[in-house]
């Protein structure tokens, strides 16, 4: 992951924090990389985009709308500690707001979520570490993760590791019985058969994404 | 204490409006004052179902908009003085109703009622969220079949959301036979999807069909099979430990209930 690119999840959403020392041009390159690995990371979710001190112009943020809008995205709203770049957002029809940063770090300290709770059709956990789901993760409910997801429970929905790009992430649970699995830019169906009883972890093997029962994953 | 309770299910034609006008009439039955919603503006059925269709005056919009006093537009049951319907418009639809028009109108009726059902449309959209803005309680009810219970998955998540909190699962339409068979999702295997708590199990039942068009309630017959069922869920609303009853088929379903009945599934606690 890019060091210029900062994201973080937190119950309103995601906040894409951009480094405002690196030239514009640096961030736009680092950008572009992480939303072309994430697209499915982003995708529907509600976007906050932070620029922290830096000074944007009308014409530098209409790039930078133009590139999120290549990849299907549009930012709510705009957190910069300048007058100038937030005019140039509401100039753009965008929120703007005052940086308060140290509100949102203290909702998404750690790299993971605990989530005690069914997650129930309709219903998307996203964020942006590792997840752990102590409960069942019904059909027709997503887990998005930047990190690994781990369900002490039934799957039985959708899950998306290591969402941003990771293809090192591996997804486990109780009992694995996914409507889909993606891990970074790889997606699979299980096969049609039923479900095995025991617990079962999926990680990438030569561009693939393979799962084994959990016993002989550890050797 | 009068208690507002919505009966609603996500997808449509799993058997809300019957179950609504039974559990209405068999509360009546026991005792108590009831009157039966119906929030399904535009799709009116209940009262079809109730067989009042043609004593209708005034609906609920009438009432909401100010045409008509709540008492006018109140129908007796053709069987039980304290049971009453507040029927829905057909002409309208559910824009013409808001979630705080629901929530004073059901408590405008909490003065005179002991129970308050309503019954919910099909959907997610702004006439559930009417249905369901006034309840103390949801019953979901759901068939044993796949689709009918990703659907009810998706209304116990947004009965949480909405802050109703423990939802009960009626399982409409149970056909044993099948079940033992294996062809048909079972009690448990609904359950341990949905992980809620059971109030009640529906055999299927011809006779429901046939007391349906006739504008009866199934209830009433004391042949019915279903009707019996939805009697004992009737008692259970009221707070009464009343047994799962065994159902025809053989005796692994048979068992299966009264397992069910002693476990007592409750919540996502497992």
């Amino acid at each position: 992951m890019s060091n210029l690119i900062a994201i973080k999840g937190s119950k309103d959403g995601l906040r894409l924090q951009l480094d405002d020392q690196a030239t514009w041009s640096e961030l736009l390159e680092g950008l572009r990389g992480q939303l072309d690995q994430g697209t499915n990371f982003f995708h529907g979710a509600r976007i906050v985009v932070d620029i922290g001190e830096r000074v944007l112009g009308d014409d530098q943020l209409e790039v930078l709308l133009e590139l999120m809008r290549q990849h299907g995205l549009s930012p709510e709203s705009l957190a910069s500690n300048t007058r100038e770049s937030r005019n140039a957002a509401r100039a753009a029809g965008i929120a703007a707001r005052p940086l308060e940063r140290s509100v949102a770090e203290g909702e998404d300290r750690g790299e993971a979520v605990f989530v005690r709770r069914t997650i129930r059709s309709g219903q998307i956990v996203r964020h942006h570490g590792h997840v752990t789901v102590l409960g069942d993760l019904n059909a027709g409910g997503e887990v998005i993760a930047g990190g690994n997801v781990i369900v002490w429970g039934r799957l039985r929905g959708t899950v998306h590791a290591g969402a941003l790009g990771d293809r090192n992430a591996v997804i486990c649970a109780l009992e694995l019985a996914p409507t889909q699995l993606r891990i970074a830019d790889l997606i699979a169906r299980p096969p049609d058969r039923d479900s095995g009883r025991l617990p079962e972890v999926a990680h990438v093997e030569d561009n693939q994404i393979r799962v084994e029962h959990w016993a002989s994953a550890r050797r | 204490m009068s208690r507002v309770i919505t009966i609603t299910s996500g997808k449509g034609g799993v058997g809300k409006t019957t179950t609504t006008a039974n559990l209405g009439t068999a509360l009546a039955m026991l005792g108590a004052r009831v009157v039966v919603i119906d929030a399904d503006i535009g799709l009116r059925n209940l009262d079809v179902v109730m067989g009042l269709e043609n004593r209708i005056v005034y609906d609920l919009v009438d009432v909401v908009e100010g045409r008509c006093r709540l008492r006018q537009a109140l129908i007796k049951d053709k069987h039980f003085p304290d049971l009453c319907l507040l029927p829905a418009a057909q002409t309208r639809d559910k824009d013409a109703v808001s979630t705080d028009d629901m929530i004073a109108l059901t408590n405008q009726l909490r003065a005179e009622f002991d129970y308050i059902l309503v019954d919910s449309p099909a959907g997610i959209e702004a006439g559930f969220r009417n249905a369901i803005a006034g309840a103390d309680e949801v019953l979901i009810v759901t068939t044993p079949e796949v689709s009918a219970v990703r659907d009810a998955d998706r209304i116990v998540g947004l009965a949480e959301a909405f802050e109703k909190s423990h939802p009960r699962l009626i399982l409409n339409r149970l056909k044993p036979r099948m079940v033992s068979r294996g062809e048909m999702m079972s009690v448990d295997d609904v359950l341990q999807i949905l992980a809620i708590d059971l109030i009640g199990v529906v055999p299927d039942d011809e006779l429901i069909v046939m007391a349906t068009n006739r504008g009866e309630v199934a209830v009433l017959d004391r042949a019915s099979q279903a009707g019996r069922a939805f009697t004992d869920i009737a008692r259970r609303i009221k707070g009464e430990q009343v047994p799962f009853m065994p159902l025809d088929g053989n005796p692994g379903v048979l068992d299966r209930f009264f397992g069910m009945f002693g476990r007592r599934p409750r919540g996502s606690e497992r």
